[in-house]
C-alpha cells in the first residue's frame, strides 16, 4: 500500500529525513514511532503530497507521489498534526467541501459526510462553527475528513496530540475500529499507543528507519542482554565469580543491607541470550556455594527498546 | 483541474460568512456613493452640457475616486485566499486532497472575482436612477462596465499573486496595493513624458486613468482588453508556480 525507498528530505539547513525506505502492506496497522523532531511529519508530508522528497520516491496504493500525484492522493486520507480547519464554516460545511475535494460524486455526498460524521462521533456537531469546537472535537472532525471519501489508506498523524486521557482513549478506540476496514499509518511518540492499536512498528530517530516489525519482533531484537541477581557474599567475590562466566562482558556490583547481600548486573556479550547467561551464572554461582535469591533475566519493554534505539544513535552521532 | 469547483465554492462562502467583505463592500459603496452623488449635484448645477459629459461619463472616466476605492478594495478581497491558509495551516489539508495548484489559484481567484462582480453589483441602482430621469447611453454603461470589470480582474489576479508570496495578509494588502500604486503612477506619466516619445506611449498604454476615461466615453480599444488580459494571466501562472514551489520549502 505504502512503498518508500530511500526518501530524502532536506531543507538546507537541516536533513529532516534520510534515506528512508520501508513499506506497509494492505490491511496493516503500523506504527509510526520516534522522539519528536525525528522527521515523522516530514515523512508523512511526503507520503501525502504536500512535500516533495529531495530524493528516493515513494509510492502509494501503486501510484507515484511526484508524478501520479493526483491519483496517489485520491487513495489516502490524510489527517495532519493539530489538524488545521477553516473556522468560519459549519461541521457539515467543511465535510461536504472536503467530500467535494475529494471528488465524491455530488449524489453520494450526503450520505458520505453523514457516515464519515457518525463514525468520527462527531453527528451532534454537524451544525457547530468549527472555530467554536473543543481540541478533541476538531481532531475528530480532522479524522472524519479522512474517512469522508472511504480511502482504502489512512495516514494520521499524531492523532493523540493536545488530548486529554479519556480524549485519547476515546481516539484510540476509533482507530482500533478503522483498523478493521483500512490500512493504517500512524504516527505517535508515545509508545502505549502503538502496543494499543498497531500491529507493526517503525522506529525512527534523526531522520534514519532504526528498526522496525512486529511489537515482539521489536522487544526480541533488542532483547535484554543482562541478568540481574542479588546474592549472599562477600563484595567483590560474587563479582569475581560471575566475571569468568561464559558469555559475560561487564558486571556491576552494588551492596545491599550491611554488606549481606549483593545485587550484581550481568551484562552479556552480544549473541548471546540473556537466559542462557542466567543459566551459566547460577551454575557457578552453585558451584562456589553462593546462595542466591534472586534472578532474573531482564527483559526489555518497548520502552527500553525505543530508548535503546534512539539513544545508541545519538551516541553514534555524538 | 480536479477540485476547481469545490475550491471555488467554498472561498466564496469563506469571503462572505466573515465580516471582511461586508466591511468592504460598505466602504467601497459609501465611496461610490458619495462620488456620484457630488457628480449629479456638480452636473444639475451646469448651465449647460458637453454631448460626452453625462454622470456616467463623470463617473466612470473623471473620477480618481474610483481608481482610489479599487486601490482598497481588490487588495482587501484578496490579501487573506492564500496568505491564510498558509497562516493557519490549512494548506496542507488542502494541498493533500486530489486537487492541482492551478485549481487551487483558479478557484480562489474566480470567487475573488466573483465577489468583486457582486460588490458593483449594487452601483447598478445608479442607472437605473439616471434612467428614471434622463437618457441613459446604454453601450457606454456596457462599455464603462467592462472597463470597470477589466480593471477589477488584473487587480485581483496581481493581489492573489501577492497572497501567494507571503503568510502575513498585512503584506500581502500593502504589497498588492503598492504594486496598483505603481502602475497608476506609471499611468500618469503620460503626462509628464513628451508627446510622441515611448515612454509616453508605454505609460499610456498601462493608465487605468485614460483606461477608463476611454471606456466611459464607449471606446472599448482592443490593446487596453490585451493589457487587462496580460495582467491576469501572467500573475496568475506566477501563483500557479509559487504554490507548486511550496512542496519544495
Amino acid at each position: 500500500m505504502i512503498v518508500a525507498e530511500e526518501l530524502t528530505k532536506d531543507y538546507g539547513t537541516v536533513v529532516a529525513v534520510r534515506s528512508l525506505s520501508f513499506q506497509v502492506g494492505r490491511g496493516e496497522v503500523v506504527g509510526f514511532l520516534g522522539p519528536n523532531g525525528a522527521g515523522k511529519s516530514t515523512t508523512l508530508r511526503m507520503l501525502a503530497g504536500f512535500l516533495g522528497p529531495t530524493s528516493g520516491r515513494a509510492r502509494i496504493n501503486g501510484f507515484d507521489v511526484l508524478d501520479d500525484s493526483i491519483r496517489a492522493r485520491r487513495s489516502l486520507g490524510y489527517m495532519p498534526e493539530s489538524s488545521p480547519l477553516y473556522g468560519e464554516l459549519r461541521v457539515r460545511e467543511y465535510l461536504e467541501f472536503r467530500a467535494a475535494l475529494k471528488q465524491v460524486p455530488g449524489r453520494e455526498r450526503r450520505r458520505a459526510v453523514d457516515r464519515a460524521l457518525s463514525l468520527a462521533a462527531v453527528a451532534d456537531m454537524a451544525e457547530v462553527l468549527v472555530r467554536h469546537l473543543s481540541k478533541g472535537y476538531r481532531q475528530r472532525v480532522g479524522l472524519a475528513d479522512a474517512l469522508v471519501a472511504s480511502p482504502p489508506l489512512l495516514i494520521l498523524d499524531e492523532p493523540t496530540a493536545g488530548l486529554d486521557p479519556n480524549q485519547i482513549r476515546e481516539v484510540r478506540k476509533l482507530v482500533r475500529a478503522l483498523a478493521e476496514e483500512h490500512t493504517l499509518l500512524l504516527s505517535t511518540h508515545i509508545l502505549p499507543e502503538v502496543e494499543s492499536v498497531c500491529s507493526r512498528a517503525l522506529v525512527i530517530h534523526r531522520g534514519r528507519l532504526v528498526a522496525q516489525g512486529t511489537l515482539d519482533e521489536l522487544r526480541a531484537q533488542r532483547r535484554a542482554r543482562s541478568v540481574q541477581l542479588v546474592v549472599r557474599a562477600a563484595a567483590g567475590r560474587a563479582k569475581s565469580l560471575l566475571e569468568r562466566v561464559e558469555g559475560a562482558a561487564a558486571v556491576r556490583e552494588r551492596a545491599l543491607e550491611g554488606g549481606e547481600l549483593v545485587r550484581l548486573v550481568v551484562d552479556a556479550v552480544s549473541g548471546v541470550d540473556a537466559g542462557e547467561l542466567a543459566e551459566r551464572a547460577l551454575l557457578a554461582l552453585h558451584e562456589a556455594s553462593v546462595p542466591v535469591r534472586e534472578a532474573r533475566p531482564v527483559t526489555a519493554t518497548l520502552e527500553d527498546v525505543f530508548a535503546e534505539l534512539t539513544g545508541a544513535e545519538r551516541e553514534a552521532a555524538a | 483541474m480536479t477540485g476547481f469547483a469545490a475550491v471555488y465554492r467554498r472561498e466564496v462562502l469563506s469571503l462572505w460568512v466573515t465580516p471582511l467583505a461586508w466591511v468592504l463592500l460598505t466602504v467601497f459603496l459609501l465611496i461610490q456613493g458619495m462620488s456620484f452623488f457630488t457628480i449629479v449635484l456638480h452636473l444639475s448645477n451646469a448651465a449647460q452640457l458637453a454631448v460626452d459629459a453625462g454622470p456616467i461619463q463623470s463617473w466612470f472616466g473623471q473620477s480618481i475616486f474610483l481608481v482610489l476605492a479599487l486601490l482598497v478594495l481588490c487588495p482587501g478581497v484578496t490579501m487573506r485566499v492564500l496568505a491564510e491558509e498558509r497562516k493557519s495551516g490549512t494548506i496542507e489539508a488542502l494541498l493533500t486532497a486530489p486537487v492541482t495548484p492551478a485549481a487551487v489559484v483558479l478557484g480562489k481567484y474566480l470567487a475573488t472575482l466573483t465577489t468583486y462582480v457582486a460588490m458593483w453589483a449594487p452601483t447598478l441602482l445608479y442607472v437605473v436612477i439616471l434612467r428614471n430621469t434622463g437618457q441613459v447611453d446604454w453601450p457606454v454603461v456596457g462599455a464603462s462596465y467592462l472597463g470597470v470589470l477589466g480593471t477589477g480582474a488584473g487587480y485581483l489576479a496581481v493581489g492573489v499573486l501577492a497572497s501567494s508570496m507571503t503568510e502575513s495578509q498585512l503584506v500581502a494588502l500593502v504589497m498588492t496595493a503598492l504594486v496598483l500604486l505603481g502602475l497608476l503612477i506609471l499611468g500618469i506619466g503620460e503626462y509628464v513624458f513628451e508627446p510622441d516619445s515611448i515612454l509616453r506611449e508605454v505609460c499610456a498604454t498601462v493608465s487605468v486613468l485614460s483606461k477608463m476615461e476611454e471606456m466611459s466615453r464607449g471606446v472599448v480599444d482592443l490593446r487596453r482588453l490585451v493589457f487587462d488580459s496580460t495582467l491576469v494571466a501572467l500573475p496568475l501562472f506566477m501563483a500557479v508556480r509559487v504554490v507548486e514551489s511550496w512542496r519544495w520549502g
